[in-house]
């Protein structure tokens, strides 16, 4: 480049210099400093103790080599200083020259923040349209599940006022009857009276199911079964209604459960009366036939009929509450299959169903055995071990409460107080279980099942916190929580969920 | 002071907590502010490795971008270790992550490399799912962090000198 007059020459090495303030360090292959030229206070060094400044350039230029030239923008020095560092090798010697970046440094930085902060700013307002379409979602289902409750309710109360009326209209007439008639109407009028008042109890049996299952789960009441007494209980419920239709009833019995294998009779009475109940109301003609049996690991009830079967499209349907009309020319609540469906599921068990339109249908439910204190049994005693259960709680207290319930269900445990304690617990023991209260000092229990997760856990692992919200429970679960509890505890549920779990396990 | 110095770089996407998370390991200080960074900051940190060795950290942090430029190149001459920063609640930063260390192997030969993934404080907010860190354990050590708290921070760190202990 051709020189510029001197006297541009002068001014332009001026005001760069100002504006640049270089300082000059030269060293020798041994990083000895050997010369220093320029704005030493500027840059923050020390001319009599430049030892930091030699030191941070040193950090600077490890594994960079000294014989050629290197030119390293924008560096963060001692006191928020910033410089562009420059290294010039000189033979035996190199030279590291520092240029002020100050107020480059400035602008660059301002202009950047604008830029990070617009692409945070936009990051955060997809996120947060994404969740405001999430919650429209989330209320729009609510809206429809309010909705069809309402229509629920509707419907009961119109199916309510007519299923009371028929059977106490029947009722009132027998019972005018015998006023009038005396003993000659006696047999007839007793038979109606028992079917109709029969009727009505099954009626108020399943209405109070179903405010139960609307209200909360109802617990199970395990005990031994009298199935030869149950069986002719059954019998004489519905002998006189088959009668009464022509139909053939057969109830029986085969092989009775062993004693030690318990069960909800309440419950499963209320089962095969709306089975029975249903076959009967559903066959103009043929038979109805249940039987009841111990197949060796389940007690199965069949409920045949030769009625007026279920279309295959309708099947799914029969077990919603209020939908009669899924069987033509339906006379009752509606109530009695989902009832059916709910206290199968309750009592752990199954049910299946059968159906040709205008042959008949045939309801299957198989039972197992629930162990004591109200819990569906676990898995079988051959296949059972020894669970190891973490408990991941920073109150002793609760985390004694927990140890204890554990212990009553079999299981081996051991408390962690913290995340950390929790990640290498797990790391050396592989417990089937991980219990985590979500609200532990410093980062969240979350946290620690994220981890957990990440690092390959496979276990199963319960959440535990006193937040309610379907947030928090989407943020447990996306964690990788396999269940999530709320407090206080509701000790049936817990230990399903622990059952489970082990059974899983 | 120590005879051994190692140069690891920290590499990420702008706002992951580069700054803040060499804040924790050097000075165990946290600032809820954002401030970008600009070129670099160059810290240090002396660890003691099992042995007795002492092996000093010479820590660069470098502003933060989704993909390398030839300034950042520059920058990276001579590391022997990477720390890869990704923010949990950003699932793009943990690509741009990866996609940094493939960058960064044009520059550096085989580094030491770990990877952070940051504000664990932040979990239940978090877009990585757990099943996406158990898959890339399998190619490189992942730490999840919370520069804010500090979890994971310094064992990340540490981790990492011992990688490169001579």
């Amino acid at each position: 480049m051709t020189l510029l007059p001197d006297a541009v020459e002068t001014y332009l090495n001026h005001l760069l210099r100002a504006r640049a303030r270089p300082l000059l360090l030269t060293f020798d292959a041994n990083w000895q400093l050997v010369d220093l030229h320029g704005d030493t206070g500027h840059h923050g060094l020390d001319a009599e103790a430049p030892q930091a400044l030699v030191q941070q350039l040193q950090d600077l230029f490890l594994g960079l080599p000294h014989d050629q030239p290197q030119d390293l923008p924008f560096v963060e020095l001692a006191g928020g200083r910033h410089a562009h560092v420059h290294l010039v090798p000189d033979g035996d010697t190199f030279h590291l020259l520092l240029l002020d970046a100050g107020d480059e440094h400035g602008r660059t930085q301002a202009h950047q923040q604008l830029g990070n902060d617009a692409a945070l700013a936009g990051i955060e307002k997809s996120r947060t349209l994404a969740r405001l379409r999430q919650i429209k979602s989330e209320l729009e289902q609510q809206r429809a599940r309010l909705e069809e409750a309402n229509a629920l309710k509707n419907a009961l109360f119109a199916t309510l006022s007519h299923e009371f009326r028929t059977p106490l209209t029947s009722i009132f007439g027998y019972l005018h009857l015998l006023e009038r008639d005396g003993a000659s109407a006696r047999d007839q009028a007793l038979l109606a009276l028992r079917r109709n008042a029969s009727y009505l109890f099954a009626l108020a049996e399943n209405l109070l199911e179903y405010g139960r299952g609307e209200a909360g789960e109802s617990l199970l009441d395990p005990g031994a079964l009298d199935l030869a007494a149950l069986v002719a209980d059954l019998d004489a419920m519905f002998r006189p209604l088959a009668a009464e239709k022509g139909l053939a009833l057969v109830v029986d019995a085969g092989a009775a459960p062993p004693a030690e294998a318990l069960f909800d009779a309440v419950k499963l009475r209320q089962v095969a009366i709306n089975l029975l109940s249903n076959a009967l109301r559903y066959t103009p003609a043929g038979y109805v036939r249940a039987h009841l049996a111990w197949d060796g690991t389940r007690l199965v009830l069949e409920v045949r009929d030769t009625g007026l079967g279920i279309d295959a499209g309708s099947r799914a349907k029969v077990f919603k509450p209020f939908n009669r009309g899924a069987q033509h020319g339906s006379r009752g609540a509606g109530l009695g299959l989902s009832i059916v469906k709910r206290l199968v599921e309750r009592m752990s068990g199954s049910i299946d169903l059968e159906s040709e339109l205008g042959q008949g249908s045939t309801f299957r439910v198989a039972l197992p055995a629930l162990a004591g204190a109200g819990m569906p049994q676990a898995a079988p005693a051959a296949n059972r071990r020894s669970l190891g259960a973490l408990i991941v709680d920073d109150d002793p207290d609760v985390a004694a409460l927990l140890d204890v319930l554990l212990g009553d269900l079999g299981m081996r445990t051991r408390v962690a107080s913290n995340v950390a304690a929790a990640l290498a617990a797990v790391a050396a023991e592989m417990p089937d279980l991980v219990l985590v209260d979500v609200e532990l000092p410093g980062i969240s229990g979350n946290a620690a099942v994220y981890q957990l997760r990440s690092q390959g856990y496979k276990g199963r692992i319960v959440t535990v916190s006193a937040n309610a919200t379907e947030s928090a429970r989407a943020a447990a679960l996306a964690a990788g929580a396999d269940h999530y509890l709320t407090k206080p505890l509701d000790f049936a549920q817990f230990a399903r969920v622990v059952q489970s779990a082990g059974a899983i396990s | 002071m120590s005879d051994i110095a190692r140069k690891v770089c920290m590499l990420g996407d702008f706002g992951v907590g580069k700054t803040s998370l060499v804040a924790r390991y050097v000075r165990n200080t946290f600032s809820e502010k954002y401030l970008t960074t600009v070129g670099v900051k160059v810290d240090s940190r002396v660890v003691a490795l099992p042995g007795g060795v002492d092996l000093k950290l010479v820590i660069w942090d470098i502003a933060g971008k989704a993909a390398l430029d030839s300034v950042n190149k520059n920058y990276l001459r001579g590391a022997s270790g990477l720390i890869l920063v990704a923010d949990g609640t950003r699932e793009a930063s943990l690509r741009a992550a990866l996609n940094l260390a493939m960058q960064a192997r044009d520059v550096i030969n085989e580094p030491a490399c770990v990877l952070f993934v940051n504000k664990l404080d932040l979990v239940d907010r978090w877009e990585v799912a757990p099943a996406v860190l158990e898959e890339i354990r399998r190619s490189i050590t992942v730490f999840e962090t919370s520069a804010l708290s500090g979890d994971g921070v310094e064992a990340g760190f540490d981790e990492l000198a011992r990688m490169l202990a001579p």
